[in-house]
């Protein structure tokens, strides 16, 4: 009986969907320890990607590859910027620095080591893509495949307009 | 049981359908779909008999877990939310009996927020500095949550000075844990606060953390005195010039009683004597574009720590629920299969071991090397594409100790038994490992990664043997990654494991192939194809087919096949799992 509750209240939750919900407040640090809310990084980015990803997570690694090929060129193109923010806990975190400078990645690194970020966007795994315009998620993607970077890059061409 | 399998079927259908419809223009209802978010997960398991493990021998082989978590904005201060679970009809398998509800509310929080203050009751996580202290967390993959349920009051007196304090019991299933927990944490970035150092960034941090739980002496005679409160004081700085940056971190835990055994379901305390923890670790590195290194040093003595004293029993609490700190193992996370068989656990326990001697594990003390660099396109490494490499060593070893017992009874039964290590000694290694990884991009559609791996493993001292057993290994894994343009791809991993010891030589391979960004799948086999003694890892293949199809921040995937422990990562997700033999489906969606 109590499943076929939890099953309708799922079913109803399904009509709440919405696709354009504000980026959760949430408060993350920089490389350097210092703490820095998303408010902050929205309200001074009108066009951004949010990116969660871990050094121990193949997927991310090589999606942060291939996006660092052609970064330059979506900034020029469309004043986009991406912030890759690492969930990777004590464990791991030490190799944040080093992984960035030594794969040359342009982006801002953000950590967020207790995944309040992670919990707040109701993800359970990484990579998870987010597009963010206005201080508003416009755009929401989970996981990486080989080429998934064109893709992406179409959405943001559509939201820069 | 089909009829629940069609429930579930049409609500994910409904989500799929309902997801698309944003043809709502009352504004009303559009305010209150913006203020709400939602999530949902759902990991189900069809555990199946094995030809070559045997029957599944537990009553239950269909099982579930289910997370649907709510957050409501009421206005822009205060907020509310709380996490349902279900575990019908019970959890995974390996997974912890403390969640044992069909379907419960298991958090839930009010919360109010400003610039300057910010106060949530109800559950909720947090983490000191790096956790050694203090870590209230949640990893469903691992079947663990240590969320306190309390109060929590941050305080900001001005950009740059945050101050917490919290108290709480720890989540012990549906339940709350007997002992209680207090803490304070001050964060201050010193540089920004007398705007000074202006190349530089230096932040420090200062935390307290106390649990209060009674102890009901097994004799009224022991003169002891138990202490019912243990105290834990940490430090910690943070410093960056230009590109240098180094870290430090110190923990002292106040004297707790030892656990006297490992021996399941009788659970004794170290009466007579009761023992002090410590923690330090280190990180110096040095990162420019195109190259960074990174130096870590850790020692960790008797820091376990837990809500309740009986959880330190790790036959009980293998999951370890109700933990209070993270204390990690620091070595290279692997994400390859065969790369995660002989993996390091870290050992921060005390625990004193009966042999003919009693052998004392008070800690461990290690470091590691990260040293990450690209090779420019156009040099002659790097190619037309540019290459990436990385090398990375650790080293780990038992802390070094000497043990003495006033009433002569050379045993660890005994009571009275005390010990001393030595602050820096590295000569009981437990395990060392040297990680080589090249990225190699060959042309616009071919790109490829080459991990080495050489390893040491002390078996006898990291699984309990006393048999003088250890693993000398190597692993070499190519992963290769054609793509066809629009989405289309195909990825080809081969991996072999060569040793003489413990379950001798494996090898490896799995194929995936993308038709688009959205559908994949994978086939992959790891394989032991010599004779050895391990009998469960002798000639067997751990064979796996599956699929995933992901729509915006949707996901479902499915799984056949025998699995071992560790690390999965495969369609784009990575995820630990369990060994067992039968179907996995996962369904993750966030609205």
């Amino acid at each position: 009986m109590n499943k076929k509750k939890y099953l309708l209240v799922l079913f109803f939750l399904g009509l709440l969907t919405q696709a354009q919900s504000p980026l959760p407040t949430v408060e993350l640090q920089t490389l350097n320890g210092q703490l820095i809310s998303t408010d902050e990084i929205a309200s001074n980015n009108q066009l951004m990607i949010i990116s969660l990803w871990a050094t121990w997570c193949v997927p991310c690694k090589n999606e942060l590859d291939a996006v660092a090929e052609v970064y330059e060129d979506w900034v020029s193109e469309t004043d986009i910027k991406y912030f890759a923010i690492s969930i990777d806990d004590s464990r791991t975190s030490k190799r944040i620095k080093p992984m960035v400078d030594g794969k040359d990645w342009e982006f801002e690194i953000l950590l967020d080591e207790n995944s309040e970020l992670k919990r707040a966007f109701g993800v359970s795994t990484v990579p998870f893509t987010v597009i963010v315009k206005n201080g508003l998620m416009v755009y929401k993607h989970t996981g990486y495949t080989p080429g998934y970077e064109d893709e992406l890059y179409e959405q943001i061409l559509k939201f820069s307009q | 049981m089909i009829k629940k399998s069609l429930l579930l079927c049409c609500s994910m259908l409904a989500f799929f359908v309902f997801s698309q419809n944003k043809t709502n223009t009352n504004t009303f209802f559009q305010d209150f779909k913006n203020s709400f978010t939602a999530s949902y997960e759902s990991n189900s398991q069809w555990y199946l008999n094995d030809s070559k493990f045997g029957d599944f021998e537990e009553e239950e082989h269909l099982r579930s877990t289910n997370f649907l978590r709510l957050d409501y904005s009421v206005s822009n201060q205060f907020s509310v939310g709380a996490q349902l679970e279900s575990y019908a009809p019970e959890n995974l398998l390996n997974n912890s009996k403390l969640y044992n509800k069909d379907f419960g509310l298991a958090t839930y929080y009010l919360r109010f927020a400003t610039k300057k203050i910010d106060i949530t009751l109800g559950y909720f996580y947090e983490q000191f500095g790096s956790g050694l202290i203090l870590r209230a967390w949640e990893d469903r993959a691992l079947g663990i949550n240590t969320a306190l349920r309390g109060a929590r009051l941050i305080y900001y007196p001005s950009n740059s000075i945050k101050i917490t304090t919290l108290f709480g019991k720890q989540r012990k299933g549906f339940e709350v844990s007997d002992g209680d927990i207090f803490g304070v944490d001050t964060e201050i970035d010193v540089s920004s606060t007398f705007n000074i150092l202006s190349s530089s960034s230096l932040v420090l941090g200062l935390s307290y953390v106390g649990k209060n739980e009674s102890y009901l002496k097994s004799d009224e005679s022991i003169i002891n005195d138990i202490p019912v409160l243990v105290n834990a004081f940490s430090a910690r700085l943070d410093y960056t010039h230009q590109n240098f940056y180094t870290n430090v971190e110190y923990i002292e835990k106040s004297k707790d009683l030892r656990l006297n055994n490992i021996i399941p379901n009788i659970i004794t305390f170290s009466e007579n004597e009761t023992f002090k923890g410590n923690a330090l670790s280190w990180t110096a590195g040095y990162s420019q574009k195109g190259f960074g290194v990174s130096y870590n040093f850790r020692r960790l003595e008797n820091m376990r720590w837990f809500s309740e004293r009986i959880q330190a029993n790790a036959n009980n609490n293998p999951t370890n629920q109700l933990s209070i700190n993270y204390l990690p193992a620091l070595s290279k996370q692997h994400d390859y299969t065969l790369a995660n068989i002989y993996l390091y656990q870290s050992q921060p326990g005390l625990f004193i071991e009966n042999y003919e001697y009693p052998f004392i594990k008070a800690g461990e003390i290690g470091q590691f090397i990260d040293v990450f660099f690209n090779m420019k396109k156009g040099s002659l490494l790097g190619g037309k594409y540019g290459t990436k490499a990385n090398i990375n060593m650790s080293y780990w070893a038992n802390l070094a100790s000497d043990y003495s017992d006033p009433t002569g009874i050379p045993y660890f039964l005994s009571d009275n038994l005390t010990y001393e290590t030595e602050f820096i000694n590295f000569k009981n290694k437990l395990y060392s490992d040297l990680n080589l990884e090249v990225r190699k991009k060959w042309s616009k559609q071919l790109k490829s990664i080459f991990t080495f791996i050489n390893l040491y493993y002390n078996k006898s001292v990291l699984e309990s043997k006393a048999d003088n057993s250890s693993v000398r290994s190597w692993i070499g894994v190519v992963d290769g990654t054609y793509k066809f343009g629009k989405g289309k791809s195909l990825r080809l991993e081969l991996q072999h494991l060569s040793t003489n010891d413990d379950a001798r030589n494996w090898m490896g391979g799995t194929v995936e192939y993308f038709f688009n960004s959205n559908f994949g799948i994978y086939i992959n086999d790891s394989y032991n194809y010599e004779e050895s003694k391990i009998e469960q890892d002798t000639k067997i293949h751990f064979f796996n087919i599956g699929g995933s199809y992901t729509k915006g921040a949707s996901r479902f995937a499915v799984n056949y096949g025998r699995q071992r422990g560790g690390l999965l990562c495969v369609g784009g997700i990575c995820r630990p799992v369990s060994q067992n033999t039968g179907v996995t489906v996962n369904f993750t969606t966030a609205f």
